[in-house]
């Protein structure tokens, strides 16, 4: 079944793909159903739908989603149920008819499932007060601030930075100038392969010996990088380093679309610098073990490791203008 | 025939020059105080320093967001303790009552500002219909929106009272202080009270002895009159928040420079107008929307029924018109908000306040699929309306699904077990849609969705029978098709350029949808002209549900309000005005997420149960009763593009 697949970065298409198609697997069931007179109820279709999506993004989904979100996704997913089955007044007949059958008993059988319902609801209800009066063990929730607000200006090594307007002193162009575009064109190749432009070319190829400028500094970066952040932070920049699964969170993924390719490149050089003991207040519960880098790299090296994190996944740091 | 022409004619040119003569009667205080506006031309500067040496005469200072340089004639922002002489307070936290205050100020306010917008409207149609009943139908809506909200200005002057002397008891430092840097305006905007409640009294009072010819057409320039004085004096309040966050006009002592049109003009200014003006038709359609819904269930006859679903099914149509461009004026406001302060745009939205955001992604996904939920239920009152109602579960899932990507979180709330199972605070599905790119996409799919409910209900009953129906059909397909496969694409190359450029892709997506909207909705209407109507609609004869949705609709709007309103405030963190005057009170700390809730719950409950009251009295000493249904259903709603009826 490989070809059942989640696969990394496919995954978010992939997930709304599968649904789209269970969907509509679904409503042609019970069209055919319905054509052969035997077509599900509305009350069992919404139940039904229901319950596939929950066990899809619970079991389907890997790493697993975490119950609030499952919550939230529950949540819209019977709103959206309930919306359908009602949509129109000759389906909302259709779905209540089971669930009054039952209420007013107008069989035995009807009758017998009252009364299992009778005992089985508050029984439920009990079950449920009771699990939430339990004493538990577990870490409580914890609402992580990811991103905190970074503050307007950071000192480093005597230097203050305004983090709305600083620029990068390296990421400049063949004249030597600031050059965002030129840069970002030097890139590696945003896509599964990760792949460099062209190895051959020193314009392209940090490692290649004659590369300058640019791309001189992208290797210094690298060089920077693998002597002091890999450990943590992974060959592949994805926060699966040696070290990471010491911790809890383990560290950044650089590769995903969340983090770094969200930020101006000044919140990176500000966080490199400070690292976790430089977090501001909010940023509750200070869940980060990144030392101060400010202690350890010259204010160069921190700009020249930032460029490179932003080179080596293909992201482009976030500007205004 | 060509006399009555030129009466006409002669009639319309007297009721223009009533209204511009009106206009700048009511508009000459701002004229009268033109020259303040000059740096310059202040005299108050000289006097401050006068006696002096022209060297020593004027203490120049720079503007902290202009960055020129000018006289610094204002006192410096006061430098706080937490004292009583700063913070005055009773035994009670001080930023909960000035909170609840300016809430409620601000939803009377908005709903009261909204409303002559829609009166306006409402009256113009009746006005330019043909048919006579129409048009008497047309002006009892009006009249009956107006009539609502006339006891609500009262209760809005009331607590625009209570929220200056609630301001002058607790803040008194603060406020003194914003006071000093507004003076040059303060007195406008207290006059254009005075003119707004003059002008909204007569044309509420004078409405049936203003009914006929040029004095109607007076009575619909005085709403024009009413609409410039509320949208001003809006926007005059707005720049008092707007100075708040984004302080200019100052120099970084907090002195004011002289230049008074600096300190309206701030960085979020402009973008919050846009998005107040929206966001209080949104709500003013929603309130009476809701209003129309109570008084559907507490009918007592089918003729009732009916003019009451008319209403609020127009008052939805006018409430949804502002929501579907609400979201992206609320997307330029963050843009600038970003552009201003990073760190304020971080604290919004990635930061401390991003689970509100999350609240608010949820609560506009309820105002979509509400307005769905009422257009699928108002089919109901249509014959042929079956043949749409069978495809409503594949709109229930774009609408579904848009809304979940919509809303997933890019700060998850999870247990440290969770967190350890994940692998990581990044997931490789959810971390996707946890960012802007995947949102866009989301948002707009939804807005696509309502809009292809709206074109099915203009349908409805009716079958188009123009020669080239089939090329219409098949190029409204087509269009959807292409707008959504565009949004996708859009949302998916979001991913893999640069966010300057992914901020401008939005504006490729915003296109996509308004373009559904605006092109798609009149082609319809073309196709419908001299179509084949399957049978009558049936007003009164909805199921109440749709009532309940649309009292759900208006109380989730009251409850975004509120929140929204909560989170503008509380970026600002310690600051009464940012980086300029910090709040030194015991009350400085941002509240939990759960308090804050509460609070808001509360505002909502308050509000509704007070304009319960304005409904109620809504109900006593009814001038006009509801016209009998027996009379013909209205052609044409309005505005357009409400529907085909």
């Amino acid at each position: 079944m490989t070809w059942l697949k989640l696969v990394e970065g496919y995954m978010p298409g992939q997930m709304i793909g599968e649904l789209a198609l269970s969907i509509l697997l679904f409503a042609l069931l019970n069209w055919s159903l319905k054509r052969a007179g035997m077509g599900i109820p509305k009350f069992w279709a919404g139940i039904g739908v229901w319950v596939f999506i929950w066990l899809y993004i619970t079991y389907r989904i890997y790493p697993p989603i975490p119950f609030s979100v499952r919550a939230i996704y529950g949540t819209v997913t019977m709103c959206g149920i309930f919306m359908w089955v009602s949509g129109s007044e000759a389906d909302w007949q259709e779905f209540k008819k089971p669930i009054f059958n039952v209420m007013d008993g107008i069989t035995p059988r009807h009758r017998f499932l009252r009364t299992v319902a009778l005992i089985l609801i508050p029984l439920g209800i009990g079950g449920f007060a009771y699990q939430s009066y339990l004493p538990s063990f577990d870490e409580p929730i914890e609402l992580r601030t990811v991103h905190p607000a970074p503050p307007a200006t950071t000192k480093l090594h005597g230097k203050t930075f305004v983090l709305q307007i600083a620029e990068n002193p390296f990421r400049v162009g063949s004249e030597g100038k600031y050059d965002q575009e030129y840069t970002n064109e030097r890139s590696v190749v945003q896509a599964m392969g990760r792949l460099v432009k062209d190895v051959n070319d020193p314009n392209y190829n940090p490692w290649d010996p004659n590369a300058e400028g640019y791309m001189k500094y992208v290797r210094e970066g690298g060089e920077v990088f693998f002597q002091n952040c890999h450990f943590c932070h992974g060959d592949n920049l994805n926060g699966r380093g040696l070290w990471a699964y010491a911790f809890n969170p383990i560290p950044a993924n650089f590769t995903d679309a969340g983090t770094i390719a969200q930020l101006q490149e000044t919140f990176v050089f500000w966080r490199v610098a400070k690292g976790g003991p430089g977090l501001p207040g909010e940023a509750f519960p200070w869940a980060s073990v990144m030392p101060p880098w400010e202690q350890h790299l010259t204010t160069d090296e921190i700009w020249k490791v930032v460029m490179f994190e932003y080179w080596h996944t293909g992201y482009y740091p976030r500007t205004w203008d | 025939m060509g006399g009555l022409i030129v009466k006409t004619a002669r009639k319309k040119i007297l009721a223009v020059t009533g209204l511009f003569a009106m206009g700048a009667m009511l508009l000459l205080p701002i004229v009268v105080a033109l020259p303040a506006l000059g740096a310059e031309e202040f005299p108050a500067a000289a006097g401050v320093v006068e006696g002096q040496s022209d060297e020593e005469k004027i203490e120049m200072g720079r503007d902290v967001y202009y960055k020129i340089e000018g006289p610094a004639i204002g006192r410096p922002a006061p430098k706080t303790e937490d004292t009583t002489e700063f913070y005055p307070r009773y035994n009670f936290e001080s930023r909960i009552l000035l909170w609840v205050a300016n809430q409620q100020h601000l939803y009377y306010g908005s709903f009261v500002l909204a409303v002559p917008i829609f009166c306006m409207c409402i009256e113009l149609a009746g006005m330019m219909t043909k048919d006579k009943a129409m048009a008497k139908r047309y002006d009892q809506l009006a009249y009956d929106f107006i009539k609502i909200s006339i006891t609500a200005y009262s209760i809005t002057a009331i607590l625009g009272g209570i929220l200056i002397f609630t301001f002058l008891t607790l803040y008194p430092a603060f406020f003194g202080y914003l006071s000093s840097v507004f003076r040059p305006v303060m007195h406008i905007y207290a006059l254009m009270f005075v003119a707004e409640s003059a002008t909204i009294y007569i044309y509420y009072y004078g409405w049936d002895m203003m009914k006929e010819g040029l004095l109607k057409w007076l009575h619909l320039s005085m709403s024009v009159v009413l609409n410039v004085i509320g949208t001003t004096l809006m926007m005059l309040a707005n720049s008092w928040i707007g100075f708040m966050m984004s302080p200019s006009g100052v120099d970084e002592k907090g002195q004011y420079l002289g230049n008074i049109w600096h300190v309206i003009h701030t960085a979020l200014w402009n973008p919050l107008n846009i998005h107040r003006i929206l966001g209080n038709m949104a709500f003013g359609g929603g309130v009476v929307a809701a209003y129309a819904a109570y008084r559907f269930l507490s009918a007592k006859n089918d003729e009732e029924r009916a003019h009451y679903d008319w209403m609020g099914y127009v008052a939805m149509t006018l409430g949804v018109a502002f929501l579907i461009p609400l979201p992206f004026a609320g997307y330029w406001l963050m843009r600038e908000v970003y552009a201003y302060r990073q760190q304020m745009g971080i604290t919004l939205m990635g930061g401390l306040l991003a689970w509100l955001f999350i609240i608010q992604a949820t609560m506009i996904g309820i105002l979509f699929l509400t307005t769905n939920y009422y257009l699928w239920q108002a089919l109901g009152r249509m014959t042929g309306a079956e043949r749409f109602q069978r495809y409503i579960k594949y709109l229930v899932f774009i609408l579904v699904v848009g809304l979940l990507v919509f809303i997933t979180p890019h700060t998850i709330v999870m247990s440290p077990a969770e967190l350890k199972a994940m692998g990581g605070q990044q997931h490789p599905v959810l971390g996707n849609y946890g960012v802007m790119s995947a949102k866009n996409g989301g948002i707009n799919a939804i807005i696509m969705t309502t809009i292809l409910s709206f074109i099915w209900y203009q349908r409805g009953n009716r079958v188009p029978t123009v020669s080239w129906t089939r090329f219409g059909n098949t190029f409204m397909i087509v269009f959807f098709v292409v707008a959504g496969i565009n949004n996708i694409w859009l949302a998916t190359y979001g991913y893999f350029i640069p966010a300057n450029v992914r901020i401008g892709l939005s504006v490729a997506q915003v296109v996509g949808t308004l373009s559904c909207l605006f092109i798609m909705v009149p082609f319809n209407l073309v196709m419908l002209k001299g179509a084949r109507q399957l049978g009558p609609i049936r007003w009164g004869k909805i199921p109440v549900r749709s009532q309940y949705a649309l009292i759900m609709l208006a109380t989730a709007f009251t409850w975004m309000m509120g929140l929204m309103g909560y989170i503008r405030s509380s970026v600002r963190l310690y600051w009464h005005v940012n980086e300029i005057m910090r709040d030194n009170s015991p009350w400085a700390y941002t509240h939990t997420i759960g308090f804050a809730a509460n609070v808001i719950s509360f505002n909502v409950l308050f509000f509704w149960f007070t304009i319960l009251f304005v409904f109620w009295l809504g109900t006593l000493g009814v001038k006009k009763a509801p016209v009998p249904a027996a009379e013909p259903v209205p052609a044409t709603p309005v505005p357009q593009p409400a529907t085909g009826h």
